[in-house]
């Protein structure tokens, strides 16, 4: 499973939401029930699947799932 | 006492409006997210709400049925909300961020008819369609197409509808508003609110909120909770003002902008957002141009005298903390502006509001001494009932005085302090939540054998929940264990009740009759002495 699909089957994990498909472009207004708290366990369930730690500051600059992604890979790699 | 003459919520929202002269006036102010604004005038708003009504037509629905929203905020919730009501019928909205547990629950005792949703959220209902026999047809506020005989299209009906509908002549006494709030046991309950509360909030509006003809007046509150449907929707649409409503969530930058460049007059707001506020660079809000602010006032949560002084340094404003519940229906003990601020106080009763402290045996208690908060039953927007839960309702009043369940003091000048809650709902960031919800969520995880959910003091929102889990012998408590079962409880209950934190503990201490020892909980979780153990079962 790519990234992609790893990360597009966490969304629908943590936002109950079989309907997803993720874009760089997506953002927090596009999906339904994207808040302050399931951000937070959308953030936690991404470190602890993919085994990798988000730095606090870091969290604040991410504009959307593409600048996501991005970290990611640079901390996969 | 309210009289069964005849008034309709929705009508003094929009028709009569009209009738004033008001027609062309902006009634709402639409933001999006993507920065799009609408105006619709309340001309617009009669119009469209009568549409809504006319959709609601060919379902034939008996009056007083329950139409359920479950939506972001959006323009769509307020017309549905406006033409439910002018049909005689009672809108509950629903905070759209439920999990299908509590969205189960809450449509299956309110007997819904008819659910306005998004298609995001279809999911969530269909998994329990079975247990929802009374469920006619579903709205969907973004298909333009049918998806199935009962899950309709809400654009497509509405701009078939007709703009011409004369609403029912309903009595002040018939029922309008279903809310549900949480208890510290059983399932949430839902509150009914009559068309006559509109009296008592109509009051409330002039006196605290203060709010002027030309004003800009944004209140942040979901319209899933009651402050958003009173102070959202009816209380200042049926006094004639301008509302502004902006479809995102919190964020500093944004609605910093929102109340500078949209010349908001009057913010109502949570004291967790301001605190949230609080933590960006006092030098940058210090720059912001807010000549057109008069208030600031606050709900859902006491106030620290720090946010005042913050409010008073930074802002150059006020903040006015007012007071009231689900089951007030209206704001009814607050801060205000011509009354001199004590920090830390919840101000004082607003008129028509008997409030009083009483001890355990009903009777009041001496200036200063903590008791049980009441209010006189004879204000009129005092809730009329529990949906389907009558002794519950009963057991609220004491004689003629409703029990808040809110714990309080009066001074001698006659401001009111609150002290804390007097049962183990938690209110975290503004929201009640319920312990039970949490706990019965929990024990649908095959590894869970019990569970506990207390509240703890929480700087951001004056109580963070934490959940103690036993496990069933034999299996791991470990970080994926942790991650479904806070999953679980978003998806299932709602994300306001996911945990902030999740301790795994090897048994839930209970007392000799098996009731769950808070107290023992939260002492060992703040390392608290545990105080007198002799009912603790075994220790």
């Amino acid at each position: 499973m790519n990234l992609n699909d790893q990360l597009n089957t966490i969304f629908r994990e943590v936002f109950d939401d079989d309907n997803i498909v993720l874009s760089p472009d997506t953002t927090a207004d596009d999906i339904d029930g994207w808040d302050s708290l399931s951000h937070v366990n959308l953030i936690v369930t991404i470190e602890t699947r993919l085994g990798i730690r988000f730095a606090p500051r870091e969290l604040l600059t991410f504009r959307n799932v593409g600048d996501l992604m991005t970290s990611i890979r640079n901390k996969l790699s | 006492m309210i009289s069964a003459s005849p008034l309709n919520i929705a009508t003094c929202c929009t028709q009569l409006q009209c009738d004033r002269g008001n027609a062309a006036k902006t009634a709402l102010r639409w933001l999006s997210v993507d920065g799009t604004l609408r105006d619709y005038s309340f001309a617009e708003l009669d119009q469209l709400s009568n549409r809504f009504a006319n959709v609601l037509h060919p379902f034939a629905l008996q009056p007083q049925s329950v139409i359920a929203t479950l939506l972001p905020k959006c323009p769509e919730h307020f017309i549905a909300f406006l033409g439910t009501l002018k049909q005689g019928q009672i809108c509950a909205p629903l905070f759209a961020n439920l999990g299908d547990l509590a969205l189960r629950d809450r449509l299956a005792d309110s007997r819904a008819r008819l659910l306005v949703t998004r298609k995001s959220q279809l999911k969530k209902i269909l998994r329990h369609q079975q247990n929802l026999p009374d469920l006619r047809a579903i709205l969907l506020t973004d298909s333009t197409e049918d998806l199935a005989p009962h899950i309709l299209s809400y654009p497509k009906r509405l701009q078939q509808a007709s703009i011409h509908f004369s609403a029912l002549p309903t009595a002040a006494t018939t029922p309008a508003l279903l809310h549900y709030t949480s208890g510290s046991t059983g399932q949430p309950k839902g509150v009914l609110h009559i068309h006559g509360s509109l009296h008592q909030q109509r009051v409330s509006v002039r006196e605290v909120l203060q709010l002027q003809p030309d004003d800009l007046y944004w209140c942040t509150a979901d319209h899933g909770w009651i402050t958003g449907s009173v102070y959202g929707i009816i209380a200042p649409w049926s006094e004639g003002l301008r509302q502004l409503h902006y479809g995102g969530g919190y964020a500093a930058d944004r609605w910093c902008n929102i109340l500078s460049q949209q010349q908001v007059s009057v913010w109502y707001t949570a004291p967790t957002a301001l605190r949230l506020l609080m933590r960006e660079p006092a030098e940058q809000l210090r720059q912001l141009h807010l000549p057109h602010l008069r208030h600031i006032f606050s709900v859902g949560e006491p106030l620290n005298p720090e946010i005042l002084r913050w409010a008073q340094q930074t802002l150059g404003k006020e903040i006015y903390d007012t007071w009231f519940q689900t089951e007030t229906g209206a704001i009814a003990i607050a801060n205000r502006p011509g009354l001199p601020l004590r920090p830390g106080s919840m101000g004082k009763p607003v008129s028509g509001i008997a409030a009083a402290i009483l001890d355990a045996a009903g009777q009041p208690v001496a200036d200063g001494v903590p008791g049980d908060l009441c209010l006189h039953r004879s204000f009129g927007s005092l809730f009329t009932g529990y949906l389907n839960a009558t002794a519950a309702y009963q057991a609220k009043f004491r004689g003629d005085y409703y029990c808040s369940g809110d714990c309080a003091s009066r001074d001698a000048q006659g401001y009111y302090w609150f002290k804390g809650r007097t049962d183990d709902v938690i209110n975290t960031g503004g929201h009640l939540v319920s312990p039970f919800e949490i706990e019965s969520a929990l024990l649908e995880v095959a590894e869970v054998a019990e569970s506990a959910v207390v509240g703890i003091d929480d700087d951001l929102l004056y109580q963070k929940i934490v959940a103690f889990v036993q496990l069933h012998d034999g299996c791991p408590a470990n970080r994926e264990l942790e991650i479904r079962l806070r999953l679980h409880i978003s998806n299932r209950v709602s994300t306001i009740a996911t945990p902030q934190d999740l301790v795994f503990i090897n048994q839930i201490p209970k007392n000799t009759s098996g009731k769950i020892l808070r107290r023992l909980l939260r002492a060992r979780y703040l390392g608290l002495p545990e105080g007198d153990l002799s009912t603790l079962d075994c220790p």
